[in-house]
């Protein structure tokens, strides 16, 4: 057959065939790495693609900071454990965590940094103010702001689901508690508070409470938030003849509150304090001297002796730490996160209107404290009463718990005649405006 | 299309040994296309020149050891780039340390909350500013921890002489930490310039090119040709996996960090 080749292509054979071997070669070679070369490789899609971003908006540094960074490493925890068991609808949780430094202006521009960036839910806010000026951010960007702390009520938005305690499921039970043979049958309490919109309103409430009880409110005072002088008050408190305070002091003007006591030698259980905002938490800045024997009044506290609490305390110390402390607004707090997965589950999707959908439908989940149902037409949850004793340890003994659930309301009709809400129906229903400043 | 280094980021997402193999699969498929389609052109020029091969020797010997010493003296000043973010993350949690003994003896409640303060810094560091490093993302959060422990130290007003010389050395090895946290944060995109990688690519396109001038048998070509890429491409490799100090193989682990946070988790 060579024999029939043209002279002049004689030279050409042996490169055509060395050509075509090398080509076979380099065939054979890329079969044989493409393996390796591919393996581990993914399509170049975008990343965030698998993962879906979630926004925690709590104070790190400033006054509020002693309670809210232990919301922060909750939800962080609730959202680890989420990604460890695979995410949710397939996507792990990407949190992202700004410090708004315990100012409100700063919140509205970390929620808007949050909403922009893409995310589609946040957890977070302390203060009613904080939550007020959060507000109109996720009603325009059609997001759910979760809200796990204790409030006065008087609000409804159909894009906050509230997990704390409003004053029908706290303040209301706590005053019946102290005039109570529990709380030792007082007559005459002084309510003192922090100077911005919960306590206001809490004591607004507390004193349409008591109209015609054999409990009487003797005097109202405020501080600012962050304010730690409270000599004058505590001279006031004394002077008002009270057996008893209500506390709303937020964050570290605590501090200053149960200096003050200690320093006037109050004894708690002749004047104990009834606090609405201090929890384990807290505790671990106050001096034991100075607060044992005193009062919180709680949905949740760490010494609850079920297994489903021994076992979530544990989980949280192990990873963060064994001088942690749990409490509440931290146990609403996991519970809310744990009701946004199950709402996503439900619903199949993170959009928001989607989840609101869901949430008619109703959702419950085993919390630590006890089970929690989200209303469907408040958007608030079911909660425990629960009275706690502090002790030395910085801990509570527990001597008071409502045997179910409390329904919530946020306009209890003594308060707010005429305001209800119904998400599954109309909405808001509006009474007449009420001014929580004036007389009762 | 862009040349800028953080384009070519993505690259690090690829498992390691399969990048290696991809650098050394692109320089042996360059030679080898070019010894297909550019060589039989290249060699007109130089075909009927006596002692071809010998001046194409010589020229590639020269360019060699220019070369070579630009990818040595390149790869060192790489490899001097990890090694210093590495001393910087070892004396961050050096002085994380210090600053942990140091408050550990602060009156309680004030120990202990300064303590839990910088175990939650070091858990953050561990946990979520690591992985964002190894994406070439400098993590913002870490400062939001710092300064809250800031604001606690600060919150400390010291009673007796004792008090005071552990909180001026406290704060002194805060300023530390600062310093060290700052220096590990520069370091997350410090990269070599792209007026080197530039340089280094040109340079290896040269080389190749010089290689297919030789005049031998096609086979002998692609296989002598073919070594040669594949080890430039196995020095591009390592010259790129080192050119982040946080990313790919040969990059800083939070090891430090972990060991000091066990340390922290068991008192």
């Amino acid at each position: 057959m060579g024999s029939a080749i043209p002279l002049g292509d004689a030279t050409l054979l042996p490169r055509r065939r060395a050509l075509a071997g090398g080509a076979a070669a380099t065939l054979a070679a890329a079969r044989l790495l493409a393996p390796a070369l591919f393996a581990g490789c993914t399509s170049g899609g975008d990343p965030r693609g698998r993962t879906v971003r979630v926004g925690l908006l709590h104070s790190q540094t400033g006054p509020l900071a002693i309670s809210a960074t232990g919301l922060r490493d909750i939800e962080l925890h609730a959202c680890e454990r989420i990604n460890a068991g695979g995410g949710i609808l397939g996507r792990t949780l990407d949190v992202r965590a700004p410090n708004p430094r315990s100012r409100p202006d700063l919140f509205v521009k970390r929620a808007r940094q949050l909403v922009d960036e893409g995310a589609v839910a946040l957890f977070g806010c302390w203060t009613s103010l904080s939550r007020k000026a959060v507000l109109p951010i996720v009603e325009e960007a059609r997001r759910l702001l979760f809200y796990a702390v204790s409030y006065e009520g008087n609000e409804s938005s159909p894009y906050c689901v509230y997990g704390g305690m409003l004053p029908n499921q706290q303040i209301m039970p706590a005053l019946d508690w102290l005039a109570g043979a529990g709380g030792g049958r007082r007559r005459k309490v002084f309510l003192v508070g922090s100077d911005y919109v919960f306590p206001r309103t809490a004591n607004f409430v507390a004193r349409r409470h008591l109209a015609g009880k054999d409990l009487k409110p003797v005097g109202t005072a405020y501080v600012p938030l962050g304010d730690r002088d409270f000599g004058a008050v505590v001279k006031r408190i004394r002077e008002s003849g009270a057996d008893c305070v209500l506390s709303t002091v937020n964050g570290d003007s605590n501090l200053g509150l149960f200096a003050a006591l200690a320093d006037a030698m109050i004894d708690p259980a002749k004047l104990p304090v009834v606090s609405t905002s201090i929890a384990e938490d807290e505790l671990r800045s106050l001096l034991p001297a100075q607060v044992q024997g005193h009062y919180a009044v709680s949905s949740y506290f760490q010494s609850l002796d079920t297994p489903a609490n021994r076992e979530w305390v544990s989980g949280f110390r192990r990873e963060f730490g064994f001088d942690r402390v749990t409490g509440d607004p931290m146990e609403p707090d996991w519970c809310l996160v744990h009701l946004w997965k199950l709402a996503v589950e439900k619903a199949g999707s993170f959009d928001t209107e989607a989840l609101r959908q869901a949430f008619r439908d109703g959702l419950e989940f085993a919390g630590p404290g006890g089970p929690v149902r989200l209303d469907p037409k408040t958007q608030h949850t079911t909660k425990f009463f629960r009275v706690g004793r502090i002790r030395a340890d910085r801990q509570f003994d527990i001597v008071h718990a409502s045997e179910v659930p409390l329904d919530p309301d946020p306009y209890p009709q003594v308060a707010f005649p005429g305001w209800s809400v119904d998400w599954t129906k109309d909405g808001v229903t509006r009474g007449p405006e009420v001014d929580i400043d004036g007389p009762v | 299309m862009s040349f800028a280094p953080q384009d070519w980021f993505w690259l690090y997402d690829i498992p390691t040994p399969q990048l290696a193999l991809w650098f050394v699969a692109a320089f042996v498929g360059f030679y080898w296309l070019g010894s297909i389609l550019v060589r039989p052109l290249l060699r007109q020029f130089i075909r009927h020149t006596a002692g071809a091969n010998d001046i194409v020797g010589y020229v590639l010997s020269c360019f060699c050891v220019f070369y070579g010493l630009l990818l040595g003296l390149i790869a060192v000043t790489a490899y001097q780039n990890v090694s210093t973010a590495g001393e910087n993350v070892t004396r961050e949690a050096a002085a994380l340390s210090a600053l942990y003994e140091d408050v550990s003896r602060y009156p309680e409640p004030h120990g202990q909350n300064l303590r839990w303060l910088l175990r939650d810094y070091t858990r953050y560091v561990i946990r979520y500013a690591w992985p964002l490093q190894r994406r070439g993302i400098i993590p913002e959060e870490g400062t939001i921890r710092a300064e809250a422990f800031h604001e606690k130290l600060l919150e400390f007003q010291p009673r007796t002489p004792a008090e005071e010389i552990i909180h001026a050395e406290a704060l002194r090895q805060f300023n530390n930490f600062l310093e060290f946290r700052r220096m590990r944060l520069l370091s997350v995109n410090a990269t070599l310039p792209a007026a080197m990688w530039y340089v280094m690519i040109l340079g290896a396109v040269l080389n190749i090119a010089i290689c297919w001038l030789f005049d031998m048998r096609f086979i002998t070509q692609l296989v002598l040709g073919g070594i040669l890429a594949a080890y430039l491409g196995t020095m591009m490799f390592l010259i790129f996996d080192m050119n982040q100090p946080f990313r790919g193989d040969v990059s800083i682990t939070p090891e430090a960090f972990e060991m000091l946070y066990r340390r922290m988790d068991e008192e």
